[in-house]
């Protein structure tokens, strides 16, 4: 009895041993081994979205995107003999130059020989680099997938499109441009499917399979005209030479949608290789630069007192005879000509300065000060780049008569390009101040988004468009940029030189030459604006800025097939 | 009077409940070895599929080098280097007729 008793005990301990060891296989380490036993029979795989194209108008690519790879070495399965030959085997492969070999060589050695699993060997290796490495057939190597932005035309259109960085998690990231403006429709959403495999890795075809379908990014398709874009660039960059400039920029839009058909600013880089660039080169000037406008400015202060009936073209001036002294400055004319008895169009046409002071004190502060912030000075443009910004206007209590008087000839007033073209293309379209855009429709596989014209106010009649744009055509046909305007067309345009201001005074030999008008004048198919920064050849925008935009104009006119008038 | 009514197993029943039943279990046999069958013969299809797979994916990704080299080439700039290496020039004066 006591035997039975013994072992019926031992059975019992046993049987509760068990009990125990079940509890805490099923129950303590349940989620622990049901994550094991999915590991070994399921694999994740993680589908990258595809990041959105950036096209030109025509639907040809701007930017696209490009598979490239990491090299990867795996140290412990390879044969220590032989790591050498596949670092010099590798090296030749990776250097086209052949000076580098041994450095590289030498490089991919020290990797291989670190007691490590797995090492990163090279990173933006070429689908042709990785054709040739595998062809190699070298043991213990292999590559990982990843994705590059492409970009067709080079350099072209750098600051419009931004470029492609990490952010702080190391994820893809759009900066500047279009690449930062529109990261969030760009990247997509990527995706996941897990199913079932067997012990050798393939999958199980009649096992559980879930997926989550990755959603590529969508593209952007741009108002950018590749022609329009490829012209302004050459001539743009051309002109930076010939006139000595430190930096210059155009933008070019329809006046009627508010499209951006091209801009282009220089210096600039290339956004495959951003990195290789100073910081202050990823500025879009267009859109972020603030410069004191100059001359180009009254055609702006003149289409608001012709829209308050204040002047009419035949107005007389009566003050300029000479020289206006105001609060202890003296207010001259850029050459120091004074025309007596000018008309309005005459003051446009010469760029008269006290003329545009006898317009501004027609006008008074407070309709001045209206119509500048009605032609969208002081307010961002509303355009689709990341990079914008917009300069302050003063409030209007701070305004003495001399502010007044020196905005009328667009100095001590700040504005960037964009604003400056938005606001001429208001008085080429008819009096109303649009939103600029670059992308006109947002597309995926399945929907697409069309970015329609936005008016964003009427500015000034129709009529007072109309006066002013002939005051234009005047000032291009009689003013001092008239040796370079093309025979023949009627283009409506001013031009502008702005001093720069250093500490606290303006510097007579450093300019901001600019040059803005539209063409054909009777149904502008384009506004432009062209600028200079600090040209050494010349200061005057009507000798520097105003030849590039009427080269500009001419291959325009060929290209929108338009024929002369005259 | 009490009246016993004697219930009897009707004979023609109890052979169509034999009947059926048979022929319920050969078809869940007959479905277990179709399971066995397809299971075997799908099981190499995995390594099929795994194939097919890559080579799409491979497939993408050529297509993908493809077109961008086709915008490559079709790119403005590799145009105009590629003309002015054959000797055309831009239109020096332009004549229009009306």
């Amino acid at each position: 009895m006591r035997r039975i008793f013994w072992i019926k005990t031992i059975f019992l301990l046993f049987l509760f041993a068990i009990a125990i060891r079940l509890f805490y296989w099923q129950i303590l380490q349940a989620q622990f081994l049901q994550s094991q036993a999915e590991n070994q029979h399921f694999t994740n795989t993680k589908v990258e979205a595809t990041r959105g194209n950036i096209l030109f108008s025509d639907g040809s690519i701007l930017v696209s995107s490009s598979p490239i790879f990491s090299l990867y070495g795996l140290p412990k399965t390879m044969d220590p003999g032989q790591k050498v030959k596949i670092a010099y085997s590798l090296s030749k492969v990776l250097t086209g130059d052949t000076n580098d070999v041994d450095v590289i060589a030498k490089n991919l050695i020290d990797k291989l020989s670190q007691d490590l699993y797995w090492v990163q060997l090279k990173k933006n290796v070429t689908t042709s680099q990785k054709k040739q490495i595998e062809e190699l057939d070298l043991q213990g190597l292999g590559f990982q997938q990843d994705s590059s932005r492409f970009f067709p035309e080079g350099s072209s259109s750098a600051h419009l499109l931004g470029f492609l960085g990490s952010d702080a998690k190391g994820s893809s990231k759009g900066y500047f441009g279009l690449e930062g403006y529109y990261d969030g429709e760009l990247k997509g959403i990527s995706g996941l499917i897990k199913h079932e495999i067997d012990a050798l890795g393939f999958p199980i075809l009649i096992g559980n399979f879930f997926t989550q379908e990755a959603r590529n990014g969508k593209d952007l398709i741009l108002n950018i005209d590749r022609s329009v874009q490829f012209i302004i660039e050459k001539s743009l960059r051309a002109g930076m030479e010939k006139y000595g400039a430190k930096a210059a920029s155009a933008v070019v839009m329809d006046p009627r949608t508010g499209g951006i058909l091209a801009l282009a600013s220089f210096p600039n880089y290339d956004p495959a290789k951003y990195f290789d660039f100073p910081k202050q080169y990823y500025k879009n000037s267009v859109v972020a630069d603030q410069y004191e406008p100059g001359s180009t400015f009254k055609v702006l202060v003149m289409a608001s007192a012709l829209n308050e009936d204040l002047v009419k073209p035949d107005t007389y001036c009566d003050i300029c005879s000479g020289p206006i002294s105001l609060g202890g400055f003296t207010i001259r004319t850029w050459d120091n000509k004074y025309r007596p008895d000018s008309t309005m169009k005459d003051v446009i046409v010469h760029s008269d300065n006290t003329g545009m002071v006898f317009t501004a004190r027609k006008l008074g502060l407070e309709k001045f000060y209206s119509y500048i912030q009605n032609f969208g000075f002081g307010e961002p443009t509303g355009v689709d780049l990341q990079d914008e910004s917009s300069p302050e206007i003063r409030s209007k209590s701070s305004w003495k008569e001399i502010d007044l008087a020196t905005a009328s000839f667009g100095q001590g007033i700040a504005v960037t390009p964009i604003q400056m073209v938005r606001a001429v293309a208001a008085i080429a379209n008819g009096g109303n101040l649009m939103e600029p855009h670059v992308v006109k429709e947002i597309k995926d596989e399945k929907s697409s988004f069309v970015v329609k014209p936005k008016v964003i106010r009427q500015v000034i009649k129709e009529s007072a468009a109309q006066v002013v744009k002939e005051m234009m055509v005047a000032a291009v046909e009689e003013g001092e940029a008239k040796v370079f305007s093309p025979k023949g067309f009627r283009i409506a345009g001013k031009t502008g030189t702005a001093q720069i201001p250093v500490a606290g005074h303006y510097d007579s030999t450093k300019t901001i030459a600019s040059f803005v008008g539209f063409a054909p004048a009777d149904n502008p198919k384009f506004v432009m604006l062209v600028r200079y920064d600090e040209p050494s050849s010349s200061i005057f925008g009507s000798e520097t800025a105003a030849p590039t935009f009427f080269n500009i104009a001419k291959q325009l006119f060929l290209y929108y097939k338009i024929a002369p008038t005259e | 009077m009490t009246i016993i009514k004697k219930f009897e197993p009707i004979d023609s029943k109890k052979g169509f409940s034999k009947k059926y039943l048979s022929l319920v279990v050969a078809c869940l046999f007959m479905l277990m070895l179709v399971e066995i069958w397809v299971s075997n013969n799908v099981v190499t299809y995995g390594e099929k599929f795994e194939k097919l797979s890559t080579i799409s994916k491979t497939l993408s990704l050529e297509n993908q080098i493809l077109e961008n080299e086709i915008a490559k080439f079709k790119s403005l700039n590799n145009i105009a280097s590629k003309s002015a290496e054959l000797g055309f020039l831009e239109p020096q004066s332009i004549q229009y007729i009306r």
